[in-house]
């Protein structure tokens, strides 16, 4: 344990308690500590830690104004995130880079199903057929639709700008009332 | 400014949460838990061997590799909270198996919570006459740890001086991934090309080139409705052709139209598709997928594999001087209308000459030592749990204990649905820590986890 000074020994009377808090309580659980460790920084200042995920090795280029393309995300709760992104960004890397729920557990080799999504029909025919390859990966997917594609191998182009593609969910069947 | 996070970092009040296993399940539940879990924690991995990563190290064929990308999730998570910067912790110890330096009794009294994801390291068995105690007859797990390098078998003289020399027909005994990549090492011993760059252990591929392989046979009890291995795994074996290896199954287990295919799963179309049209000639294919690349002309010295059907072993015999196998002797099955397996009543037994006989038939989950007296639940080759949380013997939920990856749904399935199964129970670890449910004892804490007696390994050794 180091032990160095810091500004906060001259604040006295800093709570002993910890606040545990959970989404509908607070709880509180006094614990005696020796005073040169008195300085428990409450709960909610633990926000001061970095939260990012850990993920994020695709670097999103921002597209040149006039030449961005639009991708929407319909989300596991079904909240709708639009994108304005480059011709060529796989759908996989424009999830990641915004911080969506997507897994590229393969890191986007065509070589798992965690990057399943379901395209709105509407769009579904303007994508070029899939390779054997992903389609031997599709076959894996839970909740496999008529529509569905590997975000690692759709890239975006003219062709499909304004493309809505939904994340799978375990439990929800994804039906076009989605892509309303 | 790091100075002051180094000193909050220390005091926070972490949960200690405890993962036994660094392979996909247990990363990918550190992973979740660290993403996800708004209590900060001390999560720790324990690993058994010196170095991390389990099946996805010593499991996945080398002719895979892109299939281990998961390992830079890992590495890049592990990095990240083995700083003392961030609102977790994270620490890997490498070296320690619990149950012995360490007791699992003593982690479930010093922690939060801990979590087995030691998956499934036994072999089953077939359980027949000549199975133990012949040269040639090996489990998938110990040839597959053979030629990934693993440390407890890497040098082995049951492998290394084997006659591989005389191999060349080859029985391999199960219908699932595992076979079929164990069929493709053997029959693709000698092409430089697929090996070179693979981290395939160089001991092994050195002795396995030796063996001259004319035809290996994939046995399965079942009909080809129930194997088991995937499309891409089928794919990789038809497309050997281009080097002058030929597929085959007999007619009596396969043809075009003997199956009804609108009651089966898009999965199952596509195989027989694929499967029609390689078995025909080259230039009565009909789709383009299937004539990507031209076969060399058929010679009577090709290499042959064939996908064998309704056949189960039953008695091994062996020369008696030199003890190496000589041939396998099965029964002919049949699968009733409800879809029993039993013995063909009028079917004769069949013997095939082998020179080494692979046994396929998946990886068993073994207890661990403490499990009895701990009153945890083990049936069926995993561990009894309610969606993750393990069950004692009377079938009630044991306070603090988890259970992710193979070692709680029995060996089945590909790294994704590992990780979808470890990302579930991580969500229901932190659910219990937010809100401990009524029968959450308080911790002890008496007994304090002490290290600095026991060798061991930590990541930072890991990455050097």
């Amino acid at each position: 344990m180091i032990r160095h000074l810091s500004p906060l020994l001259f604040i006295r009377n800093i709570a002993t308690t910890i606040p545990i808090s959970t989404a509908s309580q607070l709880t509180f659980k006094t614990i005696a500590y020796p005073r040169s460790r008195r300085l428990i920084p409450s709960y909610n200042q633990l926000s001061f830690f970095s939260t990012t995920t850990i993920r994020h090795h695709g670097h999103i280029k921002k597209p040149e104004p006039g030449e961005e393309l639009k991708v929407t995300f319909v989300l596991k709760d079904g909240e709708q995130k639009t994108f304005d992104v480059c011709e060529d960004e796989t759908l996989l890397d424009i999830a990641q880079g915004h911080d969506l729920d997507m897994e590229g557990a393969c890191g986007g080799s065509c070589a798992c199903s965690t990057c399943h999504v379901i395209v709105d029909p509407d769009y579904y025919d303007a994508l070029p057929e899939p390779e054997d390859d992903e389609n031997d990966m599709l076959d894996l997917a839970p909740g496999l639709t008529e529509t569905s594609r590997l975000g690692c191998q759709v890239k975006m182009s003219k062709d499909i700008d304004g493309i809505r593609v939904a994340l799978p969910t375990m439990t929800r069947n994804v039906n076009n009332n989605d892509f309303k | 400014m790091t100075v002051w996070r180094r000193y909050i970092s220390t005091h926070v009040p972490r949960k200690k949460v405890s993962i036994i296993g660094s392979g996909p399940a247990g990363f990918y539940t550190a992973y979740h838990l660290l993403s996800k879990s708004p209590v900060p924690l001390d999560v720790t991995i324990w690993e058994k061997l010196p170095v991390p990563f389990g099946l996805s190290r010593y499991g996945v064929a080398p002719d895979h590799p892109e299939v281990k990308n998961c390992e830079e999730t890992f590495t890049d998570c592990a990095r990240k909270f083995s700083s003392h910067s961030e609102k977790h912790h994270f620490e890997f110890v490498g070296g320690i198996e619990i149950g012995k330096q360490i007791k699992l009794a003593q982690l479930l009294e010093n922690q939060d919570a801990v979590i087995l994801s030691y998956g499934c390291n036994g072999d089953r068995y077939l359980g027949i006459p000549g199975e133990q105690g012949t040269k040639g007859v090996f489990s998938s797990r110990q040839f597959v740890n053979w030629y990934n390098g693993h440390p407890s078998v890497a040098m082995d003289p049951e492998f290394t001086n084997f006659n591989w020399s005389g191999v060349r027909n080859v029985g391999i005994i199960g219908n699932g991934n595992v076979a079929l990549d164990i069929a493709r090492i053997l029959l693709s011993n000698r092409i430089d090309e697929l090996w070179k760059h693979t981290d395939v252990s160089t001991i092994a591929l050195n002795c396995l080139r030796k063996a001259p392989i004319h035809n290996v046979k994939i046995i399965g009890r079942r009909d080809f409705l129930h194997s088991k291995f995937t499309n891409k795994e089928l794919r990789e074996m038809w497309q050997l052709e281009k080097y002058g290896i030929r597929g085959n199954i007999s007619r009596e287990y396969f043809s075009e139209n003997m199956f009804d295919l609108g009651s089966h799963d898009r999965a199952f179309k596509r195989r027989v598709e694929m499967c029609s049209e390689y078995l025909k000639p080259f230039d009565q294919r009909t789709k383009k997928n299937f004539k990507k690349s031209v076969p060399p002309p058929r010679t009577q010295e090709d290499r042959q594999w064939k996908l064998d059907y309704l056949k189960s072993p039953l008695k091994i015999e062996k020369d008696n001087y030199t003890n190496r196998i000589q041939s396998l002797t099965l029964s002919h099955n049949l699968l009733t209308e409800d879809n029993r397996l039993i013995v063909d009543p009028n079917g004769k037994e069949v013997t095939y000459n082998l020179d080494l006989l692979i046994t396929s038939l998946g990886y068993a989950g073994v207890p661990l030592p403490e499990f009895s007296e701990l009153d945890i639940a083990f049936e069926k080759g995993h561990i009894s749990n309610e969606q993750g949380r393990v069950l004692n013997n009377d079938g009630d939920l044991f306070p603090g204990l988890y259970a992710s990856g193979w070692i709680r749904k029995g060996s089945q399935g590909v790294i994704a649905s590992t990780m979808q199964d470890s990302f579930e129970v991580a969500d229901r670890v932190i659910q219990d820590l937010l809100q401990p449910p009524r029968y959450i004892y308080e911790r002890k804490r008496t007994v304090d986890i002490d290290l600095s007696g026991t060798p061991h390994t930590t990541w930072a050794d890991w990455e050097k």
